[in-house]
């Protein structure tokens, strides 16, 4: 086996696949270490059918909707990643044997699957202002080049409207937005009716801007309106990363090395040794190459880093962004049954701009109810179940779920921290603690008041705010934040991690503020940069 | 952990208590094939719970809906969740969680469903107060 690469990238998620494919366009030598787990239990079983048919027809689905093992029946209190179905459950499998981490007050989710978290992805693309951008300790002339660069490679449909200052900002070749679903339609003509009103509140409404074809693009086809959007990525509409790893796969300058878990790195004379733990037989190996990317999250980067420094640092910063969701009942959708053709994702987002300044802007995706299943819905209710299921059979078209985001920045109660531990088969463990001040907690509380009474002005009354624990944004940033100082444990605008010679971050550990609006498109775009960078390093 | 005959007979009770209907094999077996795999273990206050339960539909759904109120995480909910997921995924019921265009009047249905809801859980709660006391 080829060891010796002349770059090697951690990590196959949202901003490893952009970092491996900017470096193997450029004609150099590449390859990705990653762990790599696929789903194999499922990915078969799942019909190329809308969910309507699927459910009128295969007598096998509940082998997929409930899984081999029930375990997509629910049981215990809301925790992060619940949402994730039985065939998404690979994102977050073994984690807990490799990649272990304990905390009272954070509960963040990792991924070690193919694709890494991008797999689950709500595929919401933001491209953030240059307030933001300059908080978060980016260059924002050279992230607008970056984003048009990585929209163009993974599809964006949206529209220019009230949303669009928010999401797609200057982006170029984007595809007609998806076609809105019954029980949206409802809110955003309400909205269009009462924009004057509710824009000087600084509430806006927009299509989302989605990374969903709206027409087929080279192997991947235009969305089918399944709803289907949890279970399956059958017909490639939904960017995912595993998308770009294996079109790279036929590259001859790329290489993918699956059951990789890195450990550590060590740097030298002709370049860096990069020390893995093999997943599949428990031996370390050890690659090398002339320039390290590391991409594995966060978390996973923080993890390497840490392990790799003699110095070491009692904590580390970390920043994730508070969010809560509100399911709301829609009066004028009661007692309607839900069209056939639809999607899952959140079509519309609410933004909440007070200053009208794009900065610090409160943010809410909106959401149909259909496909996670009816009976999720119905242990919510203090009901018996049998009553329970008649009420909500009613009820459910008229669900829109409300999913809060709150922008976030860093302080001294919000850290995360190794220690050593013999009982993990890495020898340490990452903890943290995550504590909203009490001025925080009456900021983000303010904002979603304000998001509750603009959705009632839409015809949408909110039921109950439902917290999920610090971490249930699956947001992460800033552990080793943007800094030009060359102190250790901090990153370099041109993402060179201070105190190594060629190794350089490409996730989003430099990020030293996290806009509500979701961070993927922006971790990519930062991906893309690094990649050149590293290449002008040379 | 019960034979397998058991939770059949468990699956026709829930289904009727449900639905208000015999419900088929293939779901009682998917019933059973749960039970054995996610392994609930009844304490003894809740194994009472749920002889009492089994007796009959009536109070199945009066204890139910006390439970929903007071004790929502009781494993014996947990048995009545299970088969009406497996319910739900299936395609003989579909009608039963499918959405459809309902008249404006089935909102009447819905407030003496909610009224219903009550009276049972009124009554669930002498239930589980009696059977409560037994093992206090």
């Amino acid at each position: 086996m080829e060891l010796s690469y002349d770059y090697i990238v951690v990590g196959s998620g949202a901003t490893g696949a952009i970092a491996a494919n900017s470096l193997v366009e450029a004609g150099v030598n590449v390859a990705v270490l990653d762990v790599g787990i696929e789903d194999e239990n499922y990915k078969e079983l799942i019909p190329n059918k809308d969910f309507i048919s699927i459910r009128k027809d295969d007598k096998n689905q509940h082998n997929y909707f409930l899984g081999k093992q029930f375990e997509g029946i629910p049981w215990e209190a809301t925790k992060v990643g619940s949402q994730l179905t039985p065939p998404r459950s690979f994102l977050t499998q073994l984690t807990e044997k490799f990649i272990p981490f304990e905390s009272d007050t954070f509960k963040p989710m990792e991924s070690l699957a193919k694709g890494g978290l991008g797999g689950g992805w709500g595929l919401g693309c933001y491209a953030f202002s240059k307030p933001e951008l300059n908080a978060i300790g980016l260059n924002d002339s050279h992230m607008d080049v970056a984003y048009q660069a990585v929209g163009n490679l993974i599809g964006i449909s949206g529209e220019n409207d009230d949303g669009a200052p928010y999401s797609l900002k200057n982006l170029q070749n984007i595809q007609p937005a998806s076609d809105l679903e019954a029980n949206l339609k409802g809110l955003f003509s309400s909205y269009n009716k009462q924009k004057d009103s509710l824009n000087r509140k600084g509430v806006f409404l927009g299509r989302s801007a989605l990374a969903l074809l709206t027409k087929a693009k080279e192997n991947r086809s235009a969305v089918q309106y399944k709803d289907m959007d949890f279970w399956s990525d059958k017909d490639k509409s939904a960017y995912r990363s595993w998308i770009t790893i294996d079109q790279l796969k036929d590259k001859s300058n790329f290489t993918y090395h699956k059951n990789c878990l890195v450990l550590k790195f060590k740097e030298h004379a002709l370049g860096v040794d990069v020390i893995v733990r093999r997943t599949d037989t428990n031996e370390e190996q050890v690659f090398t190459c002339k320039k390290l990317i590391l991409a594995p999250g966060v978390l996973g980067t923080a993890r390497i880093v840490i392990r790799s420094f003699d110095y070491k640092k009692e904590q580390l910063p970390v920043i994730c962004n508070p969010y809560c969701y509100i399911p709301c009942l829609q009066w004028r959708m009661l007692g309607k049954e839900i069209e056939q053709k639809k999607t899952s994702l959140g079509q519309l987002v609410m933004y909440l701009d007070e200053k009208n300044d794009n900065f610090d802007v409160g943010m809410a995706a909106l959401f149909s109810y259909r496909s996670l299943l009816l009976f999720k819905l119905i242990k919510e209710t203090p009901l018996n179940y049998a009553d329970a299921r008649i009420i909500m059979h009613y009820l459910q078209s008229s669900f829109t779920i409300a999913g809060i985001h709150h922008p976030e920045k860093g302080s001294a109660t919000k850290f995360i921290r190794m220690q050593q531990n013999t009982n993990t088969l890495t020898g340490d463990l990452l903890t943290g603690q995550y504590v909203l001040s009490e001025q925080e907690i009456h900021i983000n509380e303010k904002r979603e008041q304000k998001i509750k009474s603009a959705l009632k002005t839409l015809g949408c009354q909110p039921l109950k705010t439902v917290y999920t624990p610090h971490g249930g944004s699956i947001h992460y940033a800033g552990t080793l934040p943007f800094d030009e100082s060359g102190d250790l444990f901090t990153i370099h605008s041109n993402g060179k991690l201070a105190g190594t010679k060629n190794v350089f971050v490409a996730d989003g550990s430099g990020f030293k503020y996290l806009p509500a609006k979701g961070l993927t498109l922006t971790l990519m775009a930062n991906a893309y940069t690094v990649a050149k960078n590293v290449l002008k390093n040379d | 952990m019960e034979d397998k005959q058991t939770y059949i007979f468990e699956a026709e009770r829930i289904g009727y208590y449900l639905l208000g209907i015999h419900v088929q094999h293939s779901e009682k077996n998917t019933y059973a094939d749960a039970m054995q795999k996610l392994n609930i273990t009844l304490s003894n206050y809740e194994q009472s719970l749920w002889k009492s339960m089994l007796k009959s539909k009536s109070r199945m759904a009066c204890i139910d809906a006390a439970l929903a109120l007071k004790e929502p995480n009781n494993n014996v909910r947990r048995k009545l969740f299970t088969m009406l997921a497996i319910l739900e995924a299936s395609p003989n019921y579909t009608t039963y969680f499918l959405s459809r265009n309902f008249s404006p009047f089935y909102i009447i249905k819905i407030g003496l469903v909610g009224i219903r809801a009550v009276f049972r859980a009124t009554i669930g709660m002498f239930i589980i107060n009696s059977i409560k006391r037994k093992w206090n």
